[in-house]
């Protein structure tokens, strides 16, 4: 049964490559419509056959063909790639629901067909690698998924901002394949096979965890390695991001689990350097959206800081095995595998419900929106779901995996080695300093979004988005209240036990409070209103103007925060008099400083420039210089081996 | 859930819905008598609340349903929360409920809430406060988790019910440790209450306001309900220290004899921390916005002392 499902659901999203390549020179709605519907029903075979897995706990593992003995192609599905695989299910249904309308008001006539191609063959690759029964198949996949991701965020190919992201995120996902591909090389070096099994303690075992780790890092988007990030996301249509951040993160995620569970057998320092990874990009990730008015790139800052919590549980998790703590390290790991499925919700119900935003005011600034809670009523009910649950507040479904990651740190105190316990709980302040901070900047996004008055004219005329632009991201906020308030039973349902508290009850207790005391104010308090305007120390009219704007609320936490940000002041002053004291013309540029790129990026490509213009003389362009090359290499050769023999 | 925890539910409730307000009056009381004042009755905090519920309820015009749910969320919320706190009878813990994390999310449920709120009707003094509150509430945060952790460190418990049935056991005077972490969490109520030297809970200056900026926009019985809950807060928070540091008196078995004593007994010591809480005000100034990061600081550090103490002893 499971293998039938299997095959459908990939047969599915096939049709769903196919169709809109061979329709690609017609401009029809009914195609890509066909194209997304593939991934709606392929998502929910996908769905079922993982639930049916997670459920049951059954291995399914498959082999297509095996050309030799240290290689075969094949598939195989235990609990935790079904888990992932669920996520891709849940994510991609959700925003092919939501893209069915969405793509109809993107320009690019015929070329919309392509995306939805495209779309589907990048979800495809990522189901691939989940399902990976190998290396090999592994990186092949993983490199589809690179590619197939970077045609889709090249989609408005002709913006300037498009084409500097793309090439930005080329280059990176480039570098994540090449470390994945060193680290797997590595492995065979130590094991000599391409089978996902235990590598041993080596020092070549060592080298390809560092390598992998730098690669997923890379594709998880932590800091350092983050800076595509926000460069790709706004570039890219809103379900794409969608899709990017909620599901494509998650499979580095899923990457690192696996190699961590399966292959390695980590040490204790492996666990320190994966914790201090998650921990620095939690805090700089969310520090750096707080700075953020582009509304995508700012849910693209708190993707890094989502991924740092995630990589946090996970260094935990390696943390505890290494000290023979399984009870806790299962708790750590998780809260990780948790956080990625609830982080996969909400951001991808923010990144839709941010699309619509932006399709109705023709605007990414948030200075520019404000008052869309009265002309999109549901979208802000929508979005606003999504940010009670990124903020971490209970009971909603953040806060259900942000628990266990704080229930494991609190139970540190086992740990014997006192330095170590010290490290833990500074990282447990900033941890908790990371979720702070991350409902300050939801508050400040809502707040500047949704509230108080129109800021410019198209946020003033903005309307309400059609069905299936609210029914996509209707799902998900649906999954983000059912994962939160069920979050003890889920955990029962499929047999394992955590100590967490019993959010239900909570949301019961809330809901009962709420009543009471509205049945108490219903009977005794005064039942009039009034409507009147803003008061406003006696101003006769209220102008956006005079609202705090999203830069004045986080205004505070830059000051705080001023030595992570580093602004730049440039200022050139002309003076008409030498002695200058006539001031003639200037311009004065604050700008933040972009430490990372110019501290690490630039660096790394100004040296790898150099190297290749060195490169560069010895491709003369003539025949005979190659063929002395050629030469030059045998006579090499020759003498090599001659030496060995 | 048993009979018992359901009659704590209904107490604990009752109980700090009753004194919340008395507690609000006797600070300002001890403030007045300190600026040589008599100072209004201990009761005015309960007509103000009556008064406040027989007045309408004005809305702003730009104002969105956040504005009108807000009050019933924030109280819900704080509600739910000071029932993580036993005031007087600890109750065996069901569910989850007195697990310190829950805890404090609660009350930022209740602050996100009040923060968008402050936001939604758009006037600068709601935005200059919630702008605020989110700034402090963010950088006192990781102090606030370091002392969590101290106490669960040293009750070995996440579950405020069992530190509570410990410290009863165990008696006063408390250890030193402990009187170190009631220290700051001391500061903790005073920055979360939004008191002097953060907040001045008393003026509507707007170079001080953070907490009244936020409910400036709320009138009638929504603005009933948010000062009921602060004053709510401040009580359990209070009810945090009181029943850590000296907790005898406090009721772990469910006789109407036990209950009425713990009730007695904590009504008196939450006036004497009320009174502290009064005298600590009434010595301080309001300091400037930026210095209190150093503030925060320095009760990180502290708090980080305390537990690194408590780790190499």
């Amino acid at each position: 049964m499971i293998v039938e499902l299997f095959i459908l659901s990939i047969l599915v999203f096939f049709l769903g490559i196919l169709v809109p390549l061979v329709t690609a020179a017609r401009d029809q709605r009914v195609f890509r419509t066909a194209a997304l519907g593939c991934t709606i029903i392929g998502s929910v075979v996908l769905g079922v056959l993982s639930l049916v897995i997670l459920l049951t706990g059954q291995v399914f593992s498959w082999t297509i063909f095996q050309p030799f003995a240290a290689f075969s192609l094949g598939f195989s599905v235990d609990r935790l790639a079904a888990f992932f695989l669920l996520l891709i299910a849940a994510v991609s249904g959700c925003v092919a629901l939501y893209a069915t309308e969405y793509i109809e008001h993107l320009d690019g006539g015929s070329r919309r067909n392509l995306l939805c191609g495209c779309t589907n063959l990048f979800i495809l690759s990522m189901l691939l690698v989940v399902v990976s029964a190998n290396t090999v198949s592994f990186l092949f996949f993983w490199e589809l998924m690179a590619g197939s991701s970077f045609l889709l965020v090249m989609y408005e190919y002709t913006g300037p901002d498009t084409k500097k992201a793309g090439i930005f995120y080329f280059v990176m996902t480039q570098f994540s394949t090449l470390f994945v591909m060193l680290g797997i090389v590595l492995l065979y070096g130590q094991t000599g096979s391409f089978s996902l099994a235990p590598a041993g303690i080596s020092f070549l075992s060592t080298a390809a965890f560092l390598a992998l780790l730098i690669g997923f890092s890379i594709k998880a988007g932590i800091i350092p390695f983050h800076k595509w990030l926000p460069y790709a996301h706004p570039a890219s249509p809103s379900p794409i991001s969608a899709l990017m951040s909620a599901v494509m993160l998650k499979i580095a995620v899923y990457g690192l689990v696996r190699f961590l569970l399966d292959v390695f057998s980590p040490e204790l320092w492996w666990g320190i350097v994966i914790l201090f990874l998650g921990t620095a990009s939690a805090v700089l990730g969310i520090i750096y959206a707080l700075k953020e008015y582009d509304i995508k790139a700012m849910l693209a800052y708190s993707s890094i800081e989502n991924v740092g919590i995630i990589f946090t549980g996970i260094g935990l998790y390696v943390i505890f095995t290494s000290y023979h703590m399984p009870g806790l390290a299962s708790i750590s790991l998780l809260g990780a595998l948790f956080h990625s499925l609830n982080h996969a919700m909400f951001k991808s119900l923010l990144f839709l419900t941010a699309g619509s935003v932006v399709h109705a005011t023709h605007t990414r600034d948030i200075e520019q929106m404000g008052g869309l809670v009265h002309r999109m009523p549901y979208t802000s009910a929508l979005f606003f779901t999504g940010a009670l649950a990124i903020a971490a507040l209970p009971p909603l479904n953040g806060f259900a995996s942000e628990i266990l990651i704080f229930i494991s740190f609190f139970s540190s105190v086992a740990v014997a080695d006192p330095l170590l316990k010290v490290l833990l709980f500074i990282c447990l302040a900033l941890f908790a300093l990371t979720s702070a901070l991350s409902a300050a900047c939801f508050v400040k996004a809502f707040g500047s979004v949704f509230l108080a008055l129109p800021r410019s004219k198209e946020s003033g005329e903005a309307r309400e988005v059609p069905l299936r632009m609210l029914l996509g991201p209707a799902i998900l906020a649906a999954a983000c209240i059912i994962l939160g308030v069920f979050a003890a039973q889920i955990f029962v349902l499929v047999g394992l036990s955590v100590p967490m508290p019993d959010l239900f009850l909570v949301g019961l207790l809330l809901l009962a409070m709420a009543v009471l005391t509205y049945a108490f104010l219903f009977f005794t308090a005064s039942r009039d209103v009034r409507i009147a305007g803003t008061w406003g120390c006696g101003t006769p009219s209220q102008q956006p103007a005079m609202e705090y704007s999203g830069h004045g609320f986080s205004e505070p936490i830059d000051i705080i925060f001023s030595t992570v940000y580093r602004t730049k002041m440039k200022n050139e002053r002309k003076f008409f008099d030498r002695k200058n004291c006539i001031f003639a013309e200037g311009t004065a540029d604050i700008s933040l400083m972009k430490i990372f790129e110019e501290y690490v990026y630039l660096p790394v490509a100004r040296a790898s420039y150099h190297a290749a213009k060195v490169v560069s003389r010895f491709q003369s362009g003539c025949l005979d210089t190659y063929l002395l090359y050629v030469f030059c290499t045998v006579i090499a050769i020759i003498i090599y081996l001659g030496w060995l023999a | 859930m048993t009979f018992s925890f359901i009659f704590y539910l209904i107490i604990n409730t009752v109980a700090v819905l009753a004194i919340a307000p008395l507690f609000m009056s006797i600070i300002k009381k001890v403030k007045a008598w300190t600026q040589g004042r008599r100072g209004p009755s201990v009761f005015q905090t309960y007509f103000n609340l009556a008064k406040l519920l027989k007045k309408e309820v004005i809305y702003s015009s730009h104002s969105s349903w956040i504005m009108r749910v807000t009050p019933l969320v924030n109280i819900a919320a704080i509600l739910v929360a000071a029932l993580f706190v036993p005031l007087v009878f600890v109750p065996e813990p069901v569910g989850g409920i007195g697990n310190i994390i829950l805890l404090l999310y609660l009350l930022a449920l209740a602050k996100f809430f009040m923060a968008l709120a402050g936001l939604d009707a758009g006037s600068s003094f709601g935005g200059m406060g919630s702008s605020r509150e989110m700034s402090i509430s963010a950088i006192i945060e990781p102090t606030t988790i370091i002392v969590f952790a101290a106490l669960v460190f040293v009750f070995k418990t996440l579950n405020v019910f069992e530190m509570f049935i410990t410290s009863a056991a165990t008696g006063t005077p408390a250890t030193p440790t402990l009187i170190l972490l009631a220290i700051s969490l001391f500061i903790i109520l005073i920055v979360e209450t939004s008191r002097i030297p953060v907040d001045n809970p008393e003026t509507h200056l707007e170079l001080t306001m953070i907490h009244e900026g936020m409910v400036l926009e709320q009138s009638g019985s929504n603005l009933a309900l948010m000062e009921l809950s602060s004053a709510v807060k401040l009580t359990l928070l209070m009810a945090l220290i009181i029943n850590l540091i000296v907790p005898f008196g406090l009721a772990t078995s469910l006789t109407l004899g036990t209950i009425v004593v713990a009730a007695v007994m904590f009504a008196l010591k939450g006036t004497i921390l009320a009174g502290i809480i009064g005298l600590f005000e009434s010595s301080m100034s309001k300091m400037r916005f930026f210095r209190l990061p150093s503030l925060f600081a320095m009760a990180f550090f502290f708090s980080t002392l305390i537990i690194i103490i408590e780790v190499f002893a």
